[in-house]
């Protein structure tokens, strides 16, 4: 096992020194500086500015620069939020993504898989069909369209849960169930066809033909094997799920980090998004190599390389 | 190969879910090509000196009017043309790339294989969000920037999905036979290797279709989706969704229109999927 | 892969499928109970006023922030030399009064000896002296600087060419006078002064805290309320400041939540989560369903739109072009598109403000505008480029380009393109190569004509239509320099009508509005025709006065100093 982290830890270094330098040439590339802002500044102040972050100097200097930064743990500096550092943003904003992550990824899984077994095992049964139904809708409505309709049936016409805000607890539940409706509709779909697959095996059959009945013979044996393809995906889902959406911290008014993806890139705040983009490689590395882990856990004798 | 495919079709026929499904894609892409035909059928016809903003649906309008007096069937019909060839367009540019892309990976095998591989690694460590952005921001917010901004993350997965079928491919007899043979790469590739391998890619392809649409209207939402006075239904709903209280009909039709289709696409998917693969069929 | 030994011990087990899914459903309805818990709560807290700022102030430095949104967190933490009454003349503030002398070239203010700072120290004219000198001093890379360029030498060091910042033409003559001269004698300085970039600041509070002494740890201010909570990208709160100089303020404390979407803040005011709700969180949906309310309001805003032509780019270098989209276009349409109160523009100043006029701008005209473009070589539109039309990402602006792109294609017959760009690259675009056409806006630093007029002066560095005329410059800089209101107010009709008539440089469209609903708890609060908002006299109780009082708009903006008199027919057009 050591061995192992050892290894993924020596393969994560090369890929996340691409992937900065990658977002850095990007980010770079696009038109429209940090400054660009309502009201037009002089040169000379635009160029103060720039020396003040080091962005008059060469870009491959500006680079090493950023490298010798990111080696100590300094992210950088926001030239948006002017006096506050990507260190401080990114502390702030990820434990609320990473909180509202988890619940929606326990919602999800709590969901999606009972779902997708459900109809698995009963296929072609008006179970199915329903089941079925209900997850798709989770990935046929775009998530501002959901987010929309459960703030008016929830909040504003029942009562019941508050609109938006992160106050407290109770405030989670709309966002989170928001968050949860892809993901848990992607697992449903999965799980339903791993359990079909699994059914098919001989050694189910076995089981079945030992006595044991088709709903034990699910939860027991089937459910464990079909869980393997979940967690492939469990992976990348787990890190975009803690790295916040966008869409519903904007509608939900949640400080977390998923917004920074669209305004970090819009206010061209070079550094902040290079640290989003950091922590999502980051977050994925550790993720996936949690699956591989948990691989192990499922079947013991499964091969896992690095 | 025309037999299999026909056994499918029929299989596919079955599934009653697959079946209508059929029917629902086929009479949206029809809808979508015969907008092209219907002239006066312009994104610009409105009239805002009479008092037609905002009207809900009547027997002028079936489905009203929006905040500058069109009428939404109109858009609506004229927004299948672009929702559907994105998810389509999409869809194919990430089978072929994607494709190529993992049958090199898969049949060269060894150090390139390594190498390619980590390209598709690092390319998924890039969040999809910031990448169509950046590339909305440098090609434009035209019809062609959203479709490279969408297809380019749409190739991973299925080079990853082809990858791993050719390695499973190569050591099975009848390839080996072929190589045992002298017979050319391309050919071995083309001939055997292709067309035993496309099942799962083209079940995939049926989910992508639905992800791009959906994604074009995530675009839409965050401000980088197409220009105006182009529409598609994507557009159309993220523009519409804050009248939910208001006129419900602004982000009920384009909506539905969006569900029915990737209700339609996944049902599809699923049903080629059992079709296909013989272990689980009825 | 072989999973046999898996199930090799198969145990009999005692749950079957329906209490499991019973007991499933129970677990969750369980766990939503608890979640969600009482839903009963009060509808208000008397003395807590909650808003929405929309988005994080970009910062609370007032030297490094030039946006309207720390801009309402600002004005209500700290005060200036003076400050605008509700009808938009300068009054006292920190200065209790003030000499202009040398012919309206230099100002003298005496200050208050009663005012602190929250950390007990006197507020002196020492802190002015060098707030207005780190205000020009280019290390700050302040947003502001060219504001105070009539102070004598501010030009001169924000642009690097004096480095002493003792030069500057501000100084303490002691520690309750402060004394500033100018290049020029400026009708609308006085203004200047109730401005946030003008507010006094800490030295040693600068210095000692560096880039993080406006934290609500480290700053020091002197305004009606303290910054006492700041949780970034998700809300301010404000407390009263128990040593205000003018008395310790009504509220106890107000929580500035930044909520972007509108219908989310509207969402929240109407679940009593919001005290108010103005333009940020109030959409046009929304107005049309509490219009009638007796809570909802309307203020004027001094906020200009207009499209603007890039002059030197064809086809509108030629002016018979510009002149005939300026008629193609019916501004009347806009107020029924947008319904939150627009106001048809007649002239680019505003009709609130001294200097504007009913009939400077080209009026709606479809027959002459298609003999204009004929005359231009056009004639029906034929051999007109397909040229673009940049506007910002905005849903109301989109409504409106849509709208004129319509019209266009209508009235005479050509095509233009839409380009949306995000704000950031819409602002870099507009400033490195501006396209043919484009929608921009401009809203007041002060209630006065020369912040719209100088906008369009040759080289001013936010004149995008790259027009330069001379007449006009000619007429701009006499007008800033005279004192006389009457000939002020002449010398500006002529120019805007040169600007929006005879050489037709941009469009104006149309003046918005600040769009408010309150609920009938909230009171006393002062929002004002520069977008600015003042809590001081904001009160959150359940006490049966009337409701807040709204100026008519006729009454918003009254002359300054002295009375000016409307515009009259004596004025020659040109």
């Amino acid at each position: 096992m050591f061995a192992f982290l050892v290894k993924r830890i020596l393969y994560a270094i090369p890929v996340l020194l691409i992937v900065a330098s990658l977002t850095f040439v990007l980010v770079r590339i696009v038109p429209g500086g940090p400054f660009d802002a309502e009201r037009n500044l002089p040169k000379e102040i635009v160029a103060n500015l720039e020396a003040k972050y080091n962005l008059n100097k060469p870009v491959h200097e500006q680079y090493f620069l950023y490298l010798g930064r990111l080696v100590k743990g300094d992210l950088g500096v926001s030239y948006k939020y002017a006096n506050r550092t990507v260190n401080d943003i990114i502390g702030d904003a990820f434990p609320v993504s990473l909180q509202l992550g988890l619940v929606a990824l326990v919602l999800a899984i709590c969901i999606g898989v009972p779902l997708g077994a459900l109809a698995g095992v009963n296929r072609g049964t008006a179970i199915d069909y329903i089941s079925m139904f209900i997850s798709t809708s989770g990935i046929s409505l775009p998530s501002f369209v959901i987010g929309a309709g459960l703030i008016f049936i929830m909040g504003i016409s029942l009562r019941i849960l508050p609109v938006a805000l992160w106050e407290s607890p109770q405030h989670m539940i709309l966002p989170a169930v928001t968050l949860a409706f892809g993901p848990a509709a992607y697992l449903a779909r999965l799980t339903r066809a791993s359990v079909l697959e699994i059914l098919e095996k001989d050694w189910v059959r076995t089981a079945r033909s030992k006595g044991l009945s088709k709903f034990s013979t699910v939860v027991k044996h089937v459910l464990r094997n079909a869980m393997i393809p979940v967690l492939t995906v469990l992976g990348p889902i787990t890190a975009s799920l803690i790295t916040g959406s966008f869409v519903v911290e904007y509608i939900y008014a949640i400080p977390g980090m998923g917004r920074f993806f669209i305004t970090a890139v819009s206010n061209r705040d070079y550094d902040l998004i290079m640290a989003t983009t950091l922590v999502f490689s980051i977050l994925l590395l550790i993720t996936n190599t949690l699956v591989d882990i948990g691989y192990k856990f499922l079947d013991p004798r499964m091969e896992v390389d690095g | 190969m025309k037999k299999v495919k026909r056994d499918v079709f029929s299989r596919l026929k079955r599934i009653p879910t697959a079946h209508f499904s059929m029917w629902v894609v086929g009479i949206i892409c029809l809808i979508a090509l015969l907008s092209y035909l219907n002239v006066p059928l312009t994104p610009y016809s409105f009239d805002q000196t009479s008092e037609t903003v905002l009207l809900g649906p009547s027997m002028a309008h079936w489905m009203g009017t929006d905040e500058l007096g069109r009428d939404v069937l109109t858009r609506v019909i004229y927004g299948s043309r672009l929702s559907i060839s994105i998810g389509i367009i999409t869809a194919l540019v990430g089978f072929l790339v994607g494709t190529l892309y993992g049958a090199i990976a898969g049949y060269v095998g060894g150090k390139v294989d390594s190498v390619l591989m980590r390209i598709v690694d690092i390319a998924y460590s890039l969040p999809d969000l910031l990448v169509m952005i950046l590339l909305g921001v440098l090609i434009g917010r035209g019809t062609v920037g959203i479709l490279l901004a969408l297809a380019l993350t749409s190739w991973r997965g299925t080079a990853r999905l082809v990858r791993a079928q050719f390695i499973q491919l190569k050591n099975e007899e009848f390839v080996e036979a072929a190589r045992a043979q002298g017979q050319n790469h391309l050919l071995i590739v083309l001939k055997h290797m292709l067309p035993n391998s496309l099942g799962p890619v083209i079940v995939a392809m049926t989910f992508t279709v639905p992800a791009a649409i959906l994604s074009e209207s995530t675009l839409s939402f965050i401000g980088l989706g197409l220009s105006p006075p182009a529409c598609s239904w994507g557009t159309l709903a993220s523009d519409g969704w804050r009248a939910l209280r208001t006129h419900p009909h602004l982000i009920f039709f384009p909506s539905s229109f969006i569900f029915m289709t990737v209700l339609a696409f996944n049902f599809l998917g699923d049903g080629l999927r059992d079709a296909i693969d013989p272990r689980t069929r009825i | 892969m072989n999973l046999e030994n898996t199930i090799s011990n198969p145990q009999p087990t005692s749950l079957n499928r329906s209490s499991f899914i019973v007991s499933a459903i129970a677990i969750i309805a369980m766990s939503l109970v608890l979640l969600t818990g009482c839903a009963s709560r009060s509808r208000f807290t008397p003395g807590v006023l909650r808003m929405n700022l929309g988005t994080e102030p970009p910062a609370i430095d007032w030297h490094i922030t030039t946006d309207a949104t720390s801009g309402d967190v600002i004005v209500n933490i700290m005060a200036g030399l003076t400050q605008y009454r509700k009808n938009l003349s300068a009054a006292p503030s920190c200065a209790e009064s003030w000499e202009i002398l040398d012919d309206g070239k230099r100002y003298v203010f005496h200050l208050r000896n009663d005012i602190f700072w929250t950390d007990g120290k006197p507020v002196t004219a020492y802190d002015f002296e060098y707030a207005w000198r780190r205000i020009e001093d280019p290390k700050t890379g302040a947003g502001y600087a060219d504001f105070l360029n009539d102070v004598v030498n501010a030009k001169e060091i924000n642009t690097g060419k004096i480095k002493d910042l003792t030069q500057l033409g501000a100084h303490a003559l002691d520690a309750q006078t402060f004394e500033v001269r100018l290049k020029k004698p400026a009708a609308y300085f006085i203004y200047m002064t109730a401005h946030w970039a003008t507010y006094p600041m800490r030295q040693d509070v600068v210095e000692k805290h560096k880039d993080r002494w406006t934290e609500p740890a480290n700053i020091v201010t002197n305004g009606p309320f303290k910054l006492d909570r700041w949780q970034h990208d998700y809300k301010i709160e404000l407390a009263a400041n128990d040593k205000f100089f003018e008395g310790r303020p009504a509220l106890d404390r107000i929580k500035m939540f930044m909520v972007a979407e509108q219908s989310t803040a509207f969402a929240l005011f109407e679940n009593d989560e919001l005290d108010y709700v103005d333009n940020r969180s109030f959409s046009t949906h929304d107005v049309d369903r509490y219009r009638d309310s007796p809570y909802y309001k309307r203020v004027p805003l001094l906020q200009g739109t207009y499209i603007g032509f890039n002059c030197l780019k064809k086809p509108f270098d030629d002016k018979r072009v510009r002149r005939a989209i300026a008629m193609a276009v019916d501004k009347n349409v806009f107020p029924k598109l947008l319904r939150r109160g627009e106001r048809p523009s007649n002239s680019w100043i505003p009709q609130e403000i001294p200097g504007s006029s009913s009939d400077a701008a080209l009026t709606f005209d479809p027959e002459a505008a298609r003999k204009d473009l004929a005359d231009a070589g056009f004639a029906g539109g034929k051999g007109f480029p397909s040229v673009p039309l940049l506007y910002p990402n905005r849903e109301d602006t989109r409504l409106i380009v849509e709208s004129i792109q319509a019209q266009l294609k209508q009235n005479l017959g050509i095509t233009i393109e839409l380009l949306n760009q995000e704000w950031k690259v819409y602002l870099a675009t507009r400033r490195q190569d501006p396209p043919q056409l484009f929608r921009a806006n401009w809203i007041a630093d002060f209630p006065d004509a020369q912040t719209f007029m100088n906008l369009f002066t040759t080289g001013n560095g936010n004149n995008h239509t790259r027009w330069s005329n001379k007449t006009y410059d000619k007429l701009v800089e006499t007008a800033e320099g005279e004192l006389d209101q009457k000939k002020r107010v002449g010398l500006y009709q002529q120019a805007d009508r040169i600007l929006c008539h005879d050489e037709a440089a941009i469009v104006p469209t149309f003046v918005t509005t600040q769009n408010l609903l309150l609920k009938p708890w909230t009171k006393g609060i002062e929002f004002n025709a520069l977008d600015i908002q003042f809590f001081k006299t904001g009160r959150i109780d359940d006490s049966n006065e009337s409701l807040n009082k709204v100026e008519p708009p006729a009454e918003i903006i009254k002359p300054a100093t002295k009375p000016i008199e409307p515009a009259n027919s004596e004025v020659k057009k040109p």
